[in-house]
C-alpha cells in the first residue's frame, strides 16, 4: 500500500481545516453537475467534487480522495463506488477522532 | 480448698423477685448438673442445674451461649459459680433461673450448707439432690402443646423412682397455672404432677416436669378425669397423661392471666419461657404460599421480626393461621406478639442469626402497636465484605453492599424443571478490592434490575445493599438472589456513605479482583471477547466449557486433512458421522454401526489459525462452520483436490477465504492429551462481520473509556491488574503487521506506550461489554474502526 501520500479523514466541516491538502472523503451523490459531482458529506454539508469520475456508474455512497482546493471542493484524483449504503454516522465519528485525539495514528 | 461463702439469702431473693442481674450477682455452688436431651438433632443440648446458696436450691438452666463451660468440663457438680447475667422466670409454676453469663470460681467444691429446696421444705433435701434422674424418653405428646418449649424432652422423667414425700410438696401448692407462688420442683413424672395439682388426695404422685406449661393447660382441660383412687394413680395418670395431648386444643379456655405483658428481647427467648412478648417491626413479610408435600397441601406465610436489641426472629404461621395473620401483618410495622410457640430453626429456610423461630397458632396475639417510636430500626444488615464472601461456603445466606460496576441485559433462562426465568448479572465491588457476580432472578431483573441497567447507562455508579443473597460457587464465588432477598439501590445506611467515600476518592481507580469467574455462561449467551482473553481468563479451564465470541481474522488455513471420511448412516435422529475406514474393495466400513457402505460423506475437520488486534489462535471447525467459512461443501472440495488434483482451484478457495474475517462463536475447553492439558477452541458458528454494529459498538467502548479518564492517571503501571498481559498485548500489537495500517503504527511506539500506561488503572472499572477486563487501548480501537471501514472497500472493488 502506497503511503507517501497520506490522505486525512474529513468530513464536510473538516474539510476547511485542510484546505490544500490531501483528503479523503465519503459522500453521497447528489448530482453531476457541468463535470463536477454534487455530493452530500456524512455530516450534511453540500460539496464539490471536480475531476473526472471513473467509467463505472456511480453508486450512492463514493469515496474520493484528493487535493481540497476550497472549503467546499475536492479536486478528486481516486474515485471508489462505496455502495448504496453506508453508516454515515461511524464514519462521521471516525473523521472526529481522526482530527481529534488520535490524529498522530494516521498520518 | 478455702472455704468459698456463698451469697446467703440470694436464692430467695432471686426467686421472689426481689433482686435482678443488674444489682445481683450471686455467687451460689452447683450442686446438680444434667443434659437435657432434646428430641430434634440440631437443637444444641441444655443442661440443667440446680443452685445452692447454702440454704435453698434452685433450679436453673444453662443459656446455650456458655454450654461449653460444661463441655470444656470447667462447670461440673458442685463447683462454685457466680451468677453475672440471669433472668428468673416461671414456668409452669416453678420459677426457673435462666443463667445466659456467669464465671465458675472453683469447679471442685465440698457442698456447702445444709440444704433444703427453695420452695417448700419439705421432704428430704438430701435424697433431693441425690436423686436419680434418667432422660428416658417422653411421651411424644409433650411436645404438642402450644406452649412447650421446642423438642425438650421430658428431662428425668423416671417413672419408677417417685418419693412419696414429694407429692405432699406440690399438694400444697396452688392449682392455678403460670403465677403459682415459687415452687421447687425435682422433676418427676408429670402425670403424677398432674394429680397433686388438683389437690386430691393424692399419693404417689411426683412433683411435676416444671419444663412444660402445656401441663397446666392439660390439668385444666382434664380436670374432672383426674380424681381417681389413689391407689391407682401413678399408672393410670400416665394414661390419662397421654390422651390430652390430641385433644388439646389451642383455644384454652383456661384462667387467663391478663397481667401486662412483660416485654422481653428477642435475643432471651427460650423455650423454656412461660408466656413472653416480644415488641419488634416486620423487616420481611412473606407471601402466603401454598405448598404441596406428601403429608397434603397447606399453606404458610412467615415473617421477619426485629427487635430494638437488634435481635432477629423468624415467625411462621400455617393453614388456618396464616389466614389469620396473613392480612394483619405489615412490613415495617411494629407489633407485639406473645403465646407463640418456640421451636428450633429450621436452617434451610430461615436466615436469621437465631436457633429459635416463633411459630403463631390461633391462640397467639399479635398486636399492632402505634407509637412506632423508632426505636426499633428498620432493616438489620450484617454486611459481609466481598473477600470474606470468598471464603464462605456454598449456599450460605449473606448480606453483602456494593457498587455496582456492570450489568448484563435480561437473559432468559431454563430452569430445571422447564420453566424459563429472568436473569441478570451484575458486579458489585467493594472497599475490600474485590468484586464478585451478583446474579438477579426472576423478578428482580425486571424491577431493581432494570433500573439499576438504567443508572449504569446513563453513566451512573449505583450502590446496592443486599439482604439475604445465596453464595453459589459457579464460576468461582458468586452471589445470587433468593425469594427471600431484599434489594437496596443507592441506600443511605452508614455502610453505603463509607461505601461511596472510598469510591469517591479510591474506588473508582483501582481495579477490583474478581472472586467470581468473569465467563458468565448465561445460558450459552455470546459473551465478546478479545482472543488474548482466553488465554490471559484462562478461559476452558473450569469443567464446563466457555463460549465465547471474537471478531477475527482468518490468518492460515490448514490446507491438508481438512476433511475426514464420515460414516453418513443414521444412528438415532443423527448421522452417525462416526469416521470409516476404507476396506480396500471400495467400500467403506464403521465400526459403531458395524456396517459397511459404497459411499461416504465428507465432514469439515478445518483447522486454522485466527487473530485480532491482541492475539492469535487455533481453533477447528467442523461442518456446518467449516461450509459458512469455506463456502464450499466438503465434498466438493476433497473431490476438487484429490480427485480432480486441481490445485489451482483449490488455493483459489483457500486464497479467498484467508484474511477474511468472520464473527466466530467458540467453545473453549481444556483437554488432555496424553499428559498434556490443552486449551482447544472449537467454532461453532462462523459468522459475517456487521461492520456497522461493530463500528458503533467499538466507538461507543471508546466514548466509555474516555469519560473514565476524568480520574488522574494513575501513575501504577504495574497494577496488580488481572489482565496485566494487556501492557505487553498492546505494545506488540503495535509492532505485529496489523492489516494497511502496519507502517503507521510502527512509526509511533512511543505515544502508545506512554497512552498505556494509564490503562490498567481505567479499563479495570468499565462495565463494557469486554467484560471489565478487555485489554485494549483507544488506539488499537481506532485501528480496529479504521480496519473496518477499508473492508469495505475491499470487497467493493
Amino acid at each position: 500500500m502506497d503511503t507517501s501520500k497520506p490522505a486525512i479523514f474529513v468530513n464536510g466541516g473538516l474539510l476547511p481545516m485542510h484546505v490544500q491538502k490531501r483528503v479523503r472523503i465519503v459522500i453521497q451523490v447528489l448530482g453531476s453537475d457541468r463535470g463536477a459531482v454534487i455530493g452530500k458529506s456524512t455530516d450534511d454539508h453540500q460539496l464539490t467534487v471536480k475531476g473526472t469520475p471513473p467509467s463505472v456508474p456511480l453508486t450512492n455512497f463514493v469515496e474520493v480522495i484528493g487535493i481540497a482546493d476550497s472549503e467546499k471542493s475536492i479536486q478528486a484524483e481516486i474515485w471508489t463506488n462505496f455502495g448504496d449504503t453506508f453508516d454515515t454516522y461511524s464514519y462521521n465519528q471516525l473523521c472526529q477522532l481522526a482530527n481529534g485525539e488520535y490524529q498522530l495514528l494516521f498520518l | 480448698m478455702a472455704k468459698m461463702n456463698l451469697t446467703e439469702g440470694a436464692i430467695a431473693k432471686i426467686t421472689s423477685g426481689g433482686a435482678k442481674a443488674a444489682e445481683l450477682k450471686p455467687t451460689l455452688q452447683v450442686t446438680e448438673l444434667k443434659q437435657v436431651h432434646t428430641k430434634q438433632p440440631q437443637q444444641s443440648d441444655r443442661f440443667r442445674l440446680v443452685l445452692s446458696d447454702g440454704s435453698h436450691l434452685q433450679q436453673a438452666m444453662l443459656g446455650t451461649q456458655i454450654n461449653h463451660l460444661v463441655k470444656d468440663g470447667n462447670l461440673r457438680p458442685c463447683s462454685v459459680v457466680q451468677l453475672i447475667q440471669y433472668t428468673c422466670t416461671t414456668v409452669q409454676g416453678r420459677m426457673i433461673i435462666i443463667i445466659l453469663e456467669l464465671i465458675v470460681i472453683v469447679e471442685e467444691c465440698a457442698l456447702i450448707g445444709h440444704l433444703v429446696s427453695a420452695q417448700k421444705s419439705l421432704g428430704p433435701p438430701q435424697s433431693f439432690t441425690n436423686q436419680p434422674v434418667n432422660n428416658s424418653s417422653n411421651p411424644q405428646s409433650f411436645g404438642s402443646c402450644s406452649l412447650s418449649g421446642g423438642a425438650v424432652e421430658n428431662p428425668n422423667l423416671t417413672v419408677a423412682s417417685l418419693p412419696n414425700p414429694r407429692m405432699n410438696q406440690l399438694h400444697s401448692s396452688s392449682h392455678s397455672s403460670n403465677n403459682d407462688s415459687v415452687r421447687h420442683g425435682a422433676t418427676n413424672v408429670p402425670p403424677s404432677h398432674l394429680k397433686a395439682e388438683y389437690g386430691a388426695g393424692l399419693p404417689g404422685a411426683a412433683p411435676m416436669n416444671g419444663s412444660y406449661s402445656d401441663q397446666c393447660a392439660i390439668f385444666r382441660n382434664h380436670r374432672p378425669e383426674i380424681s381417681q383412687a389413689p391407689g391407682t394413680y401413678f399408672y393410670s395418670s400416665r394414661s390419662v397423661y397421654q390422651q390430652p395431648s390430641p385433644m388439646y386444643p389451642n383455644t384454652g379456655q383456661v384462667a387467663k392471666n391478663d397481667a401486662p405483658p412483660k416485654l422481653m428481647p428477642i435475643s432471651a427467648l427460650n423455650p423454656y419461657q412461660g408466656r413472653w412478648t416480644i415488641k419488634a417491626r416486620v423487616t420481611a413479610k412473606g407471601e402466603l404460599r401454598h405448598y404441596n408435600n406428601p403429608r397434603g397441601d397447606g399453606k404458610v406465610f412467615s415473617f421477619d421480626l426485629l427487635d430494638s436489641d437488634g435481635g432477629e426472629i423468624k415467625v411462621t404461621c400455617f393453614n388456618a393461621v396464616a389466614d389469620q395473620f396473613y392480612h394483619q401483618i405489615e412490613g415495617g410495622k411494629v407489633y407485639l406478639i406473645s403465646r407463640g410457640n418456640l421451636k428450633p430453626a429450621q436452617k434451610n429456610f430461615n436466615h436469621l442469626r437465631n436457633d429459635l423461630e416463633v411459630f403463631l397458632e390461633s391462640t397467639s396475639i399479635v398486636q399492632p402497636c402505634f407509637e412506632d417510636d423508632n426505636v426499633i430500626p428498620r432493616q438489620q444488615f450484617n454486611f459481609r465484605s466481598i473477600s470474606e464472601v470468598e471464603g464462605m461456603d456454598n449456599n450460605n445466606v449473606v448480606d453483602i453492599i456494593g457498587m455496582v460496576s456492570s450489568i448484563t441485559p435480561a437473559a432468559s433462562i431454563m430452569r430445571k424443571n422447564g420453566t424459563e426465568t429472568q436473569k441478570r448479572i451484575l458486579q458489585l465491588k467493594d472497599m475490600s478490592g474485590r468484586s464478585v457476580e451478583f446474579a438477579l432472578w426472576g423478578s428482580f431483573c425486571n424491577a431493581e434490575g432494570q433500573r439499576l441497567q438504567n443508572m449504569c447507562d446513563s453513566g451512573g455508579f449505583p450502590f446496592l445493599a443486599v439482604k439475604s443473597g445465596r453464595v453459589s460457587d459457579f464460576n468461582g464465588k458468586a452471589v445470587g438472589t433468593i425469594s427471600t432477598s431484599q434489594l437496596f439501590i443507592d441506600p443511605d445506611f452508614p455502610e453505603a456513605r463509607r461505601l461511596k467515600e472510598w469510591f469517591e476518592k479510591e474506588g473508582r481507580n483501582v481495579p477490583s479482583l474478581s472472586i467470581s469467574r468473569e465467563m458468565s455462561s448465561v445460558g450459552r449467551a455470546d459473551v465478546p471477547k478479545t482472543i488474548s482473553q482466553i488465554k490471559d481468563e484462562r478461559l476452558g479451564t473450569s469443567e464446563k466449557p466457555d463460549w465465547v465470541t471474537v471478531n477475527a481474522t482468518v490468518i492460515f488455513i490448514k490446507a491438508d486433512n481438512f476433511c475426514y471420511t464420515a460414516c453418513p448412516l443414521m444412528s438415532g435422529d443423527r448421522p452417525c458421522n462416526k469416521k470409516v475406514t476404507n476396506n480396500g474393495d471400495g467400500k467403506w466400513s464403521c465400526e459403531k454401526c458395524d456396517q459397511s457402505m459404497d459411499e461416504c460423506d465428507y465432514r469439515y475437520i478445518l483447522q486454522f489459525q485466527i487473530q485480532d488486534h491482541t492475539s492469535i489462535t487455533w481453533v477447528t471447525a467442523f461442518q456446518e462452520s467449516g461450509e459458512e467459512i469455506m463456502g464450499i461443501s466438503a465434498k466438493d472440495l476433497n473431490s476438487l483436490k484429490y480427485e480432480k488434483q486441481d490445485n489451482e482451484s483449490f488455493s483459489k478457495i483457500v486464497r479467498q477465504v484467508l484474511f477474511s474475517k468472520f464473527v466466530f462463536k467458540l467453545k473453549v475447553k481444556e483437554e488432555t492429551f496424553s499428559d498434556e492439558q490443552r486449551v482447544k477452541s472449537t467454532v461453532v458458528r462462523a459468522g459475517k462481520v456487521n461492520y456497522s454494529s461493530q463500528s458503533k459498538f467499538l466507538l461507543d467502548m471508546m466514548e466509555k473509556f474516555k469519560s473514565g479518564n476524568s480520574a488522574p492517571v494513575a501513575s501504577n503501571t504495574e497494577s496488580t491488574y488481572p489482565n496485566s498481559g494487556a501492557n505487553s498485548i498492546g505494545i506488540e500489537s503495535s509492532g505485529r503487521p496489523c492489516g494497511p495500517l502496519g507502517s503507521n503504527q510502527v512509526g509511533n511506539n512511543g505515544y502508545i506506550a506512554r497512552k498505556f500506561g494509564s490503562l490498567p488503572s481505567e479499563v479495570g472499572q468499565h462495565g463494557n461489554q469486554y467484560s471489565t477486563k478487555f485489554p485494549t487501548s483507544s488506539l488499537s480501537l481506532t485501528a480496529v474502526v479504521l480496519l473496518a471501514i477499508p473492508q469495505q472497500i475491499a470487497l467493493v472493488s
